[in-house]
């Protein structure tokens, strides 16, 4: 009975001793990844830093408006006269409706055999 | 059996057997408590031990949070990156691990040469924890320093502050230094607020912090900045500086004073400027001056609000006007009886006296308190200068004062009070944060009445259409601006100078609709061409011409060339009494 009760703690025992053996190499593995991770991140962070800086950079007015002179000849580029800006209202109002009664006579009259133009043209010559 | 026995045992013996093993039993008990004494003694002790030993958190006196501390990206009002954090490598050397000095010494600079051999050998040798070698390295150069494989060196991640602007908004954002705390412009004014107290408490550390939004608007500031340096080669100008306001919620959307500084490079805030020391201030907030004739609009704002002068009343402006030995006489002298309209256009001295003294000399000092003239400017810059404002005026000083002599005040001061006329009388106190109009209003502070604020609207305008400041109009055609000018005689040697001016024009624009208040200075501008004059209109009109022409659009400012809007500026009592100066275009009605 004490014998048998023996065997079954020896045997937890070294289960439990390899069972903790393991835990603590998988522990550190994950510790030396979470390390590289951050350090990873760490890295990433300040790249990202560096290229929103560029960006930023990149973007400002004091850095586009050289540029634009650069290729002002190239591109025909000038600054917006006073005159060049306009309102919608300012645009003229569309085309009032074309004549659909003599439209239809025209097409009539071709139909017909008949083409005013060559009727004017035949007149304007006699 | 054992009973038996110990029956047949002497008393005695039986006694000694029991006494010796119960003595026994004590000492082992004994040496089991002593055992447990020792065991929990040692770990108490090494509990102490422990507790005791301070951990080096610090790098050379300063905590490594503040070191590693971000600030918050500042930003114009339309989003853009104006400052930001880039974490950059800086490399350490822990000197008592170092094996070879020389060596380490001699690796070191085939990577960094200018570091000194023999200051490089000192901080390298000893038995310190940790020292600087060079902060702020970019990371390819600390890529190869960490290739040279010299124990004993290392890197910490550090922030540095990046102005991706560069020189053009420097007075604005100021500088940090290189622990990251703000010396300098809004930098300071953010320390000063929360910032600091976040890094102290280690809160700010590799944590994105809000960004902090400016009014500032970064494309009329290139604008600005690029006209105002185009003065030094136009009109060979010594100096220049110009601040742009939002009428209505008193935001600053430009302010540039030139010569500047790199806020990369904070040192060159303290480089010299054409050989002078001391240049490169930001002349909007921290210089003052004596502004001369455009302070004349702020003796009409007064004069026309007290209600004693009109804009049809005449004065008499034929002969100068003598004080004691002193005569003040007009600059370009019309000699006749002039309208309160005319005196503005022609910028009579002798009519503006009289104005003046029609007002009463105490209550236009008393209007110079209401705008706020004698008081230090309220802005969130620490860069601030107080204005010199006679505490009383004399006779001879308020008449000198209402042309912009004897006193001295700030651009931005004159910025202001300009934003309060055009804007209905409603002075709103200036801001470099960003600020919308419902939370502006409740700062708003009557200073001249709307009727009065229409007629200096309709004065600023007859003067740039008809006055000095046409020239600026003929640069800005088409939005409505309208200003006046001032050409100043600064003191050289305790004596005016006529050869050394300040010009300066101080503008509102569109005056139909009033949104945008302006004033520039060009400090000691020369002739462009032989044919062009010195006068304020020549230069700083001109140059706020251009700098019109190029923001409206960019503001959403729409050209009208409708001579309606010109029409109804003019008050009513002008239109009712078209007198023969009122060349807005009026019908006679």
């Amino acid at each position: 009975m004490i014998r048998t009760l023996n065997v079954i703690l020896v045997c937890t025992s070294i289960a439990a001793l390899v069972g903790v053996y393991g835990l603590k190499y998988a522990v550190e593995e994950t510790a030396s990844t979470k390390v590289e991770l951050e350090r990873l991140i760490d890295k990433q962070q300040a790249d990202l830093s560096m290229l929103k800086a560029d960006w930023a950079y990149l973007n400002q007015p004091s850095h586009v408006a050289p540029i634009v002179v650069r290729h002002e000849a190239a591109l025909g580029l000038k600054p917006v006269r006073p005159e060049q800006f306009g309102r919608l209202d300012n645009l003229p109002m569309r085309k009032p409706a074309p004549d659909k009664a003599a439209l239809d006579a025209l097409f009539e009259a071709l139909d017909s055999g008949i083409d005013p133009i060559e009727q004017l043209i035949i007149g304007a010559s006699q | 059996m054992s009973l038996a026995s110990e029956a047949a045992v002497p008393t005695i013996a039986l006694e000694g057997s029991r006494k010796s093993r119960s003595q026994l039993t004590r000492a082992r008990i004994r040496w089991v408590i002593f055992g447990l004494i020792l065991v929990f003694g040692v770990i108490a002790g090494r509990l102490v031990q422990l507790g005791s030993v301070v951990v080096e958190t610090s790098i050379e006196g300063q905590t490594r949070d503040a070191i590693t501390a971000t600030r918050p990206p500042i930003l114009d009002r339309n989003g853009l990156e104006m400052a930001v954090d880039i974490r950059v490598p800086s490399l350490f050397a822990e000197p008592r691990r170092i094996i070879d000095v020389e060596e380490a010494v001699t690796a070191l600079r085939t990577v960094l040469p200018e570091l000194d051999a023999d200051w490089l050998r000192r901080r390298l040798t000893g038995d310190r924890g940790f020292v600087w070698v060079k902060r702020e390295l970019t990371p390819a150069v600390a890529d190869r320093i960490f290739q040279l494989g010299i124990p004993g060196l290392d890197f910490v991640t550090e922030s540095k502050r990046f102005y991706p602007g560069g020189r053009e908004a420097s007075h604005i954002l100021g500088a940090v230094n290189i622990d990251n705390q703000g010396i300098a412009g809004i930098e300071k004014n953010m320390d000063d607020r929360d910032v600091a107290l976040l890094q102290e408490l280690g809160l700010a550390r590799d944590r994105a912090l809000a960004p902090v939004s400016l009014s500032i608007d970064a494309r009329v500031q290139h604008v600005m900045y690029s006209e105002l340096l185009d003065t030094f080669t136009r009109y060979k100008a010594i100096a220049a500086a110009g601040v742009m306001v939002d009428v209505r919620t008193g935001e600053v959307l430009a302010m540039v004073s030139l010569p500047d500084f790199d806020p990369n490079n904070p040192a060159s805030a303290f480089e010299l400027y054409d050989g002078k020391k001391d240049q490169r201030f930001n002349r909007i907030t921290s210089g003052i001056y004596e502004l001369g004739s455009t302070f004349k609009t702020v003796t009409f704002a007064g004069a026309i609000d007290s209600g004693r002068v009109r804009l049809t009343d005449n004065f008499d402006a034929r002969f100068g006007i003598r004080f004691g030995r002193f005569t003040i006489d007009d600059f370009h002298g019309k000699h006749r009886v002039l309208s309160t309209s005319e005196v503005y256009k022609y910028s009579s001295n002798i009519g503006t006296i009289r104005i003046m003294q029609a007002m009463g000399k105490d209550e236009f000092r008393a209007f110079l308190t209401k705008l706020g003239m004698d008081k230090p400017m309220q802005i969130e810059l620490p860069e601030r200068r107080n204005p010199v404002v006679p505490e009383k005026f004399s006779e001879i000083v308020a008449a000198t004062a209402s042309f912009g002599h004897g006193l001295s005040v700030s651009p931005l001061h004159m910025a202001k009070a300009m934003a309060a006329f055009v804007n209905d009388g409603m002075m709103v106190p200036v801001t470099l944060y960003k600020r919308d109009e419902a939370a502006a209003r409740p700062l708003y502070e009557p200073v001249i009445s709307p009727q009065t604020s229409a007629q200096i609207r309709y004065l600023m305008r007859l003067n740039a259409i008809d006055g000095s400041g046409s020239r600026m109009d003929r640069e800005a055609r088409g939005y409505r601006t309208g200003g006046k000018t001032g050409t100043a005689e600064k003191v050289v040697d305790g004596r005016y100078s006529s050869s050394k001016t300040l010009a300066v024009f101080a503008s509102a624009f569109p005056l139909d609709d009033p949104q945008y208040a302006m004033v520039i200075l060009v400090d000691e501008p020369q002739k462009e061409t032989p044919q062009s004059g010195t006068t304020a209109g020549w230069n700083a009109g001109e140059v706020t011409g251009r700098i019109v022409k190029r923001v409206a659009p960019m503001l959403g400012i729409a050209p009208d060339f409708s001579e309606m809007l010109d029409q109804a500026l003019v008050p009513a009592s002008m239109a009712r009494a078209p007198a023969p100066e009122n060349r807005l275009g009026v019908p006679s009605l």
